[in-house]
């Protein structure tokens, strides 16, 4: 097998690599600005140089030159080879910047350059802490600088877009930003203007920055030079806490993580998963953090005398069975949701199962033509096919009406059929309407009884998106009746572990009165004596596993392994084949 | 020391006849004769091959700077696919001190044309452009015509001369960068793109213009190949110096008395061309420094240059280079801080901005020299000046960082004590 030797270790390889990559596979280190993993190799920030060398070979024997000490004889490039475009070679010497001064002396003085034009207001920038140039230079940098004369100043404060902002001053042309809208998302929108040391990224005149995928170029920055222009000056990263967690504002369940502080969300980011996303998602997707914090449903509402006041829980519950028992089986419809999780369907599924209701409808909520085959979908709910799996009777829109108007007890989950339009305030007039809700509507308002649920930055929960793919979400903040200190799944930041309620950042207002689906219905059968236990999403996950034959393999554990499992779409016809 | 005829040369690139830029007039004067002995003379050139082997034989170097023997280049084309390839004509010429394609555009534009056709038909290349900057305006104009004449007369376009062999030659205007003559990022801009140099390798010869096999050649180099092919490579190589042979357009500018550009056989003295071909010195004044070859070679002190010859050997012995044979000639009373200044300038001015040590570095080195040009540098700051050029060169994509870096330790180096002069004392007490 070929052989390269990199700072005097032998590491066999197969097949195509390219060195920078090769060394970061092997979790070793070379500093790097302008290579990114999913996009063309221009290697021009020229700060993974490093030396190469091959072992010469005797042309016709093809044995190895060896000197006069008996080792053998190496050719080194002349010049220092970026290594982020050369490919590893067989009998390829390398030293990187742990064993060679050359180098180590190379990577200073390039970063020394690339330092004296930059501004180096890292205390106001919003790239500080998660800042490769700051990172890098810690590492590998000079110590002080030796520019004394006048640094280039260069456009600041530029509103590229609707999303995104650009400080040219801190910009260090790695070009990732317009490669970004060449290779991957294909607008184009983005060059680069002027020559030399004026040179910076914009838009055409007249242009603005509306890619729907802009804000993948505030992720791939290497520095502070595109910011989000929702984000910038909210929070230094080092205070918040990072969840990974699943996008839930269309069908292709992109991997993220979410970004809260004080309980709240304050960002959203792409988290790389090869099978789904790669390292991007849609701008869309991050604008979902309103809705884990803004106009959310905190305490069940009750309507009374055709207004709805704050209820309690134990009212909630004793009306919700009550509503239960006095309507006959017939007239009560359910309706799961595809916003909605796997487990909160078949949390109502299960309930209404024992009451001997009839299984929950749901309908899709989908818009033609908004999927660009790439992350966005023409699916804007993150749960169809979950629903669809658990057996869900599929309703079109006009059909769901017909459904409602049959009724006289309506359950509600998640969707807000009234703001859709699919349903007129006028339809639900004379039932009674339950609405499991996150967020408050025009349909919440027409609601009799409105229990609040948990958001997926509040549960863990599961979504199978628009490929038959399971993924999960992770609870991210905590709501009245969770406490990050208990449960292991949530992520504690300094600002949690060091703060007291008596510190300025805490806000108990931020924490939402409201309950996961699951632990409702458990708490409203408790009440009404029927047998019926559902005490977490990784236990109910267990049960469905167990009965459905699509979810056979599926568990928290192994979603976990594996960023998410691929599900058979087809499985019912698989099962027939094998027998 | 040199043995160089050079008073009773006689000029083949430009010789002295009116009109010949009217292709009436070459032609009469044996204007594509070499075109038609390479395509018709199937004894003498039995394929093409036949014809890149005779240049690769002549050695003809590179006129562009880098002195590549530009036979041997065409050798490193891969075997004709039937799919587009092309040649790539580089008069870009942008380099201060530089003027001599200009002339060829101007005074025999023909010569030029029947060089890259036959260098077109050696590779078996379609399709040539010719990249001319976009301040020759006047000449792209001329070129334009030219091209217009020889289709006219069917020297270009389908089956030219009766042969199986076709080709189209287009001109391209430059929009004002000097980066755009070098040859990736001329490529780039023929593309339409902005003038970024590409990574090497993959070579243009692999992967060139719209990732076809491309050569890429001086206008001057593809001029010299119609006599190579009609005298033969052997006179060609009896021409001037032995390691650089043929003749060179020397373009020199200055305080000379005639500046301008000679035809005349390389290896020349350089003292020979200075005082004797562009007749001396301004004014009576003395020497006091040359740039050999465009402003990113080594400036040479006037002491230096006793036995010199323009050719690459002997102008490495002293530490500089041919270049493109732009000399500029400069007397007694030339201020070496500003024309370095002036110098470091031009390269800030015209870094693309694409690797970070040219970016950096160019205007970092450029605005120290202004700070010592009036007179707040510190004897400290040249020897940044010198660790700067050293973090400079050989770290970039191409070879702009290098002449950026070159003229600007060599100026130092060779001139110390002037910049020290202008230097203030440091304030610093030494400990």
């Amino acid at each position: 097998m070929p052989q390269v030797i990199i700072d005097g270790q032998t590491y066999e390889f197969e097949g195509q690599h390219k060195l920078l990559q090769f060394i970061q596979d092997l979790g070793k280190e070379v500093p790097f600005f302008c290579y990114h993993p999913s996009m063309s190799i221009p290697a021009n920030c020229r700060q993974c140089l490093v030396k190469v060398g091959q072992f010469v070979k005797d042309r016709e024997t093809g044995e190895y030159e060896t000197g006069e000490n008996g080792e053998k004889v190496i050719r080194w490039f002349p010049k220092l080879q970026t290594s982020c475009n050369i490919d590893v070679a067989d009998d390829m010497v390398v030293h990187t910047q742990e064993t060679d001064e050359l180098v180590r002396r190379a990577q200073k003085d390039n970063l020394e350059f690339i330092l004296i034009n930059h501004p180096l207001d890292c205390p106001i920038c919003d790239q500080a802490g998660e800042c490769p140039l700051q990172i890098q230079t810690y590492k590998y940098g000079p110590e002080g600088s030796r520019f004394e004369v006048k640094k280039v100043h260069k456009p600041k404060r530029v509103q590229l877009g609707p999303r995104v902002i650009l400080d040219a001053e801190r910009c260090i042309n790695c070009t990732r930003c317009t490669r970004f809208t060449q290779e991957i998302s294909k607008t184009d929108q983005l060059t680069i203007t002027s020559r030399g040391d004026k040179n910076y990224p914009t838009t055409a005149p007249g242009r603005e920055f509306d890619d729907p995928y802009s804000m993948n170029t505030v992720d791939i920055c290497p520095v502070g030079a595109l910011t989000s222009a929702d984000f910038r000056f909210r929070a230094r990263v080092w205070e918040m806490n990072q969840t990974p967690s699943i996008d839930i504002t269309n069908g292709k369940g992109c991997n993220i993580d979410l970004w809260t502080r004080d309980n709240l969300v304050l960002r959203i980011t792409p988290r790389f998963n090869e099978a789904v996303n790669d390292h991007w998602m849609p701008d869309e997707g991050r604008e979902a953090y309103k809705l884990f914090n803004e106009n959310r449903v905190s305490k069940p509402h009750q309507k009374l005398d055709g207004e709805q006041i704050f209820s309690s829980w134990n009212n909630a519950i004793a009306t919700f069975n009550e509503q239960i028992e006095n309507h006959d089986k017939n007239e009560i419809l359910i309706v799961g949701s595809p916003h909605a999780s796997v487990e909160e369907n078949y949390s109502l599924s299960k309930f209404a199962n024992l009451l001997g209701l009839n299984q929950p409808v749901f309908t899709t909520h989908s818009e033609e033509g908004k999927g660009d085959g790439f992350l966005i979908t023409d699916d804007l709910a993150p749960n169809t096919n979950g629903c669809r799996l658990l057996g869900f009777t599929e309703l079109d829109d006009k059909a769901l009406k017909k459904e409602v108007k049959k009724s006289a007890l309506v359950v509600l989950l998640s969707d807000h059929f009234v703001d859709r339009g699919i349903l007129d305030e006028s339809d639900l007039d004379e039932k009674f309407v339950i609405h499991f809700a996150t967020n408050n509507s025009e349909t919440t308002k027409t609601a009799d009884l409105v229990i609040p649920i948990t958001t997926a930055a509040e549960h863990a929960a599961s979504y199978v998106n628009v490929d038959g793919r399971i993924q999960r979400t992770l609870p991210a903040k905590e709501t009245k009746y969770t406490n990050r200190r208990l449960d292991l799944e949530m992520s504690e930041g300094r600002l949690d572990r060091y703060g007291t309620n008596f510190d300025n950042w805490v806000t108990e207002d931020n924490k939402v009165d409201c309950l996961p689906l699951w632990r409702f219905i458990t708490e409203t059968a408790e009440n009404s004596g029927l047998d019926l236990t559902l005490s977490s999403g990784r236990e109910i996950l267990e049960e469905i596993a167990g009965q459905f034959k699509e979810f056979e393999s599926v568990s928290y554990q192994s979603m976990d392994e594996s960023n998410g499992i691929q599900l058979n779409l087809d499985a019912e016809k698989r099962s027939d084949k094998v027998k | 020391m040199s043995t160089v005829d050079w008073k009773n040369y006689e000029p083949v690139l430009i010789p002295d006849i009116k009109d010949l830029h009217k292709i009436d007039v070459y032609e009469k004067n044996g204007g594509y004769e070499a075109l038609k002995s390479v395509l018709k003379e199937k004894k003498k050139w039995p394929d093409p091959k036949s014809v890149v082997n005779e240049v690769k034989e002549a050695n003809i170097r590179g006129r562009g700077g880098a002195g590549f023997n530009a036979g041997l280049k065409w050798s490193f084309m891969p075997p004709a696919d039937g799919k587009p390839r092309y040649l790539a004509c580089n008069g870009d010429e942008s380099e201060p001190g530089t003027f001599k394609d200009r002339k060829l555009f101007e005074y025999n534009p023909h010569l030029f044309i029947e060089g890259a056709l036959i260098a077109a038909y050696a590779m078996e290349i379609t399709t040539i452009y010719v990249y001319i900057r976009g301040e020759y305006k006047v000449y792209i104009d001329m070129m334009d015509k030219a091209i217009q004449d020889a289709y006219d007369k069917g020297y270009i376009g389908k089956n030219i001369l009766g042969s199986d062999y076709s080709v189209d030659f287009y001109v391209h205007s430059g929009a004002g960068a000097y980066i755009c003559g070098e040859e990736t990022s001329m490529l780039e801009s023929l593309e339409g793109k902005r003038g970024y140099p590409r990574v090497k390798p993959p070579f243009p010869a692999q992967r060139g213009l719209w990732g076809r096999p491309t050569t890429i050649n001086n206008v001057e180099t593809l001029s010299h190949v119609p006599a190579v092919i009609k005298n033969g490579a052997d006179w060609f190589k009896g021409i001037g110096a032995e390691n650089h042979p043929g003749p060179f357009l020397y373009g020199i500018s200055g305080h000379v008395n005639r500046p301008g550009v000679y035809e005349l056989p390389s290896g020349i003295p350089v003292l020979d061309l200075i005082h004797e071909v562009a007749g001396g010195i301004r004014n009576g004044k003395k020497l006091k420094a040359v740039i050999p070859g465009g402003s990113s070679t080594p400036v040479l002190r006037a002491d230096q240059l006793d036995g010199i010859t323009m050719d690459a050997d002997s102008l490495r012995t002293v530490g500089s280079m041919v270049g493109t044979a732009g000399m500029v000639v400069m007397d007694e009373d030339t201020d070496m801080i500003d024309v370095l200044w002036r110098i470091s300038h031009f390269y800030h001015h015209e870094s693309c901005g694409q690797c970070t040590p040219c970016r950096e570095g160019t205007g970092w080195l450029e605005k120290i020299l202004l700070k010592i040009k009036n007179g707040d540098g510190e004897v400290k700051d040249l020897d940044l000046l010198l660790d700067i050029t050293t973090q400079m060169e050989g770290r970039t994509i191409c070879a702009l960082a290098d002449a950026a870096a070159w003229p600007v330790r060599h100026t130092i180096n060779r001139f110390r004590d002037e910049f020290e002069a202008r230097c203030k004392k440091s304030v610093h007490a030494l400990a």
